[in-house]
């Protein structure tokens, strides 16, 4: 199985397809150079037996026995053929037994098989021969061995066997070498991720100090994974919070109704009971509502309801909705728009967005305060501001209250969710805005929008952006 | 009498719901199915209906597109427990009139069931008539009697919606949908009591008989006596 693998993995197959094509490329080379020196070899004979043969025959008759036993003894290597024959094919001189029947008397060289007067081999050499007619009617050859050709084939074939074998093995164990690394790390990788599968959340690829493809890919996993990690635990912790503020209420409910079940003697008691059972279940569900409008604004991808939003107009709106609650409450409620900017969003969750904002600014303003809109603009961007003259949110908090359900110990007693900023937040999110919140004294929160055609590609949630809200959500 | 038909695949739900709209003086009758709604629909032709969305078999935006297809423009009223925008824009555009988001509170069900019922006549009227009280939307005018009340633009908005509806029951989130457009439930609960007391106190002067009335726990009604 693990043979298999290794050999089906595309590393050793490239390896494996390159080591082959190497070798084929070695071989033509050795073929082309053996050719090119074979035909060099020969031609050079061929010149040489020419000029041997046009020196003996130009030599007076007498002396060419004695020319051609010189010549032969001076061949200490015995590759120098010659013979010479009379008109009837009668050998006078040299080592050739007998005149070849082939060969053609023109002064041409030819490859010829040879009848040698002593066989030292068992096969008869290659050789080139050139044969001549001379005016006396006698038949005169030489010849030269060429089979020099042949040892030098088994010189490259030996080349071969040194060089190219121990190449190619070598390309295939580079190749094995690679594809088993790569599937250990494969492995190591499938192993660690199905740990995470599992609900390891901590656990993280191996990175190794080296800069490989491998290694950035990994470190870009482990980015991704530590992102999520940060989320998943900002959601169970959501899970946490969720459970813990519905139990207040649900608390208030089961013992308003065990005492009223026992207790309540007349109809009007037993009303009572009911209706406080009925205001906690309906504090309950508010709850349930807030949260499931948090969940639809955060997962709403969609840009559906997006159109040019006027700021203004929805600064004025909100003012005149709340208007005459912070009246009631002895609160001065006032707004300044300087300008008529136009926003890329969605007309009602930005109108949901200032309304969260201006109903807390006026919830934790104490009588006698002010809480001020204000809308400015600035080349790409406009702020719109809600600030008012409440406690504030301080240096600690400040990324607290973005958390859902968050609400600080001085507020317990005042009535809400708590989910008020975190659904503002989540809106600013959706509209790649931001949501900047000023020091205390005094409370200062700012959304601020990108105008223009720089507001549209909504896809912009640029990664310091996350990170932030990462830090937030921890 | 009025005849309701509810399509509620829930017993529970559809029990309660058949005692108080019986209670209230409505001839309710009730089908646990897709199907069966769609017969009992097109057989017994009812004034209004109450519709689940989530049914066994056919779903009841199905039920509801297949009824406007057939041109019964019967005023329906979705239940569902999708509670999102889009749940409820899409229940609407689907022929439903009304959506209301499980869980609800009774009282609000029949407020709106009465609403659909007794849909606005006219919307072309210019001057509205309402016991003493006269509204000119041309004028942008509203007096009571002899008295001229002088109203903020938001106030003659809320004071116009309940004279096109005097003596129905208008509950807060009817009012909060309507009148201010809202898409959701905001933070500050009683948003509406104190818009309403304002209205209040300009329309029913000292000494005068009160027009408009607090239901406690659910809503208003303007009386037209």
């Amino acid at each position: 199985m693990q043979q298999t693998q290794l050999i089906r993995s595309s590393t050793f197959l490239w390896a494996l397809a390159v080591a082959g094509s190497f070798a084929l490329f070695v071989v033509a080379l050795f073929a082309f150079i053996y050719w090119k020196l074979d035909a060099y070899l020969v031609a050079r004979s061929d010149r040489m037996i020419t000029t041997q043969i046009h020196f003996v025959a130009e030599l007076p008759p007498a002396r060419r026995v004695s020319a051609i036993a010189d010549h032969l003894a001076q061949d200490s290597r015995g590759v120098q053929y010659a013979g010479l024959f009379d008109a009837a094919g009668k050998r006078l001189a040299g080592n050739i037994d007998r005149l070849p029947r082939e060969l053609g008397l023109d002064g041409a060289a030819q490859g010829v098989q040879l009848d040698l007067l002593e066989k030292p081999t068992a096969h008869g050499p290659v050789v080139r021969v050139v044969g001549s007619r001379l005016e006396d009617g006698d038949v005169l050859v030489m010849g030269r061995n060429v089979d020099e050709t042949r040892e030098i084939s088994s010189v490259v074939g030996q080349a071969l066997a040194l060089g190219l074998l121990p190449a190619f093995s070598l390309c295939l164990l580079a190749g094995a070498w690679l594809s088993l690394r790569a599937q250990r790390r494969v492995e190591e990788v499938n192993q660690r991720v199905q740990r995470i599968v599992a609900g390891e959340l901590r656990e993280r690829l191996p990175e190794g100090g080296t800069d490989d493809p491998f290694a950035r890919l990994a470190r870009i996993v482990n980015g991704m994974l530590d992102e999520m990690e940060t989320m998943i635990n900002a959601l169970a912790g959501v899970g946490n919070d969720i459970a813990h503020d519905l139990r207040t209420p649900l608390t208030r409910v089961r013992l308003a109704l065990e005492r009223g079940r026992t207790h309540a003697a007349t109809l009007e008691q037993l009303q009572d009971v009911a209706d406080k059972a009925i205001a906690g279940i309906d504090q309950s569900l508010a709850i349930v509502t807030a949260l499931l409008r948090l969940t639809e604004i955060e997962n709403n991808r969609r840009m559906a309801g997006f159109g040019d939003v006027a700021l203004g107009e929805i600064l004025r709106e909100v003012c005149d909705v709340y208007d005459p609650i912070a009246e009631d409450k002895h609160v001065g409620l006032g707004v300044v728009t300087e300008c008529n900017v136009q926003v890329w969003g969605d007309r009602d969750l930005l109108f949901e967005a200032v309304a969260n904002l201006v109903d807390n600014a006026i919830k934790f303003t104490p009588s006698g305060g002010r809480v001020d809109l204000a809308l400015q603009a600035e080349d790409e961007t406009a702020l719109v501001r809600v600030s008012d003259t409440g406690p504030g949110i301080s240096e600690q908090e400040r990324e607290a209250v973005l958390r859902r359900f968050y609400r600080s110990d001085k507020m317990r007693n005042t009535p809400g969710v708590g989910l008020g900023l975190s659904l503002v937040a989540a809106i600013v999110k959706l509209h790649g805005f931001r949501l900047i919140i000023g020091p205390a004294p005094g409370g200062r929160i700012e959304i601020l929008a990108w105008t223009g055609s720089a507001g549209r590609p909504i896809a912009r949630r640029s990664r310091a952006l996350l990170h932030a809200e990462a830090g937030q959500m921890g | 009498m009025t005849r309701i038909l509810l399509i509620e695949d829930d017993t529970e739900t559809a029990e309660a719901i058949l005692a108080e709209l019986g209670d209230r003086g409505f001839e309710v009758q009730w089908a646990g199915n897709g199907v069966e709604g769609l017969a009992r629909a097109r057989a017994s032709s009812p004034d209004a209906m109450i519709v689940d969305r989530m049914l066994p078999g056919v779903d009841g935006l199905t039920v509801i597109e297949v009824l406007r297809k057939e041109q019964v423009r019967t005023p329906v009223l979705v239940l569902s427990a999708l509670g999102a925008v889009n749940d409820r824009v899409r229940g609407l555009r689907m022929g439903g009139d009304d959506y209301l988001t499980k869980p609800f509170a009774l009282i609000e069900l029949v407020a709106r069931i009465e609403a659909l019922l007794r849909r606005p006549s006219d919307s072309r009227e210019t001057i509205l008539h309402v016991g003493p009280l006269e509204l000119d939307l041309i004028e942008r005018t509203a007096r009571r009697g002899e008295r001229r009340l002088d109203l903020l633009p938001r106030e003659f908005r809320l004071l116009e919606y309940m004279m096109r509806r005097s003596d129905q029951l208008l509950t807060r989130a009817m009012l909060l949908e309507e009148v201010w457009n809202y898409k959701f439930v905001p933070a500050t609960t009683n948003l509406i009591d104190v818009h309403m007391g304002r209205l209040r106190h300009k329309v029913d002067g000292s000494g005068e008989t009160q027009l408009i009335h607090n239901v406690r726990g659910s809503g208003f009604v303007l009386r037209s006596r």
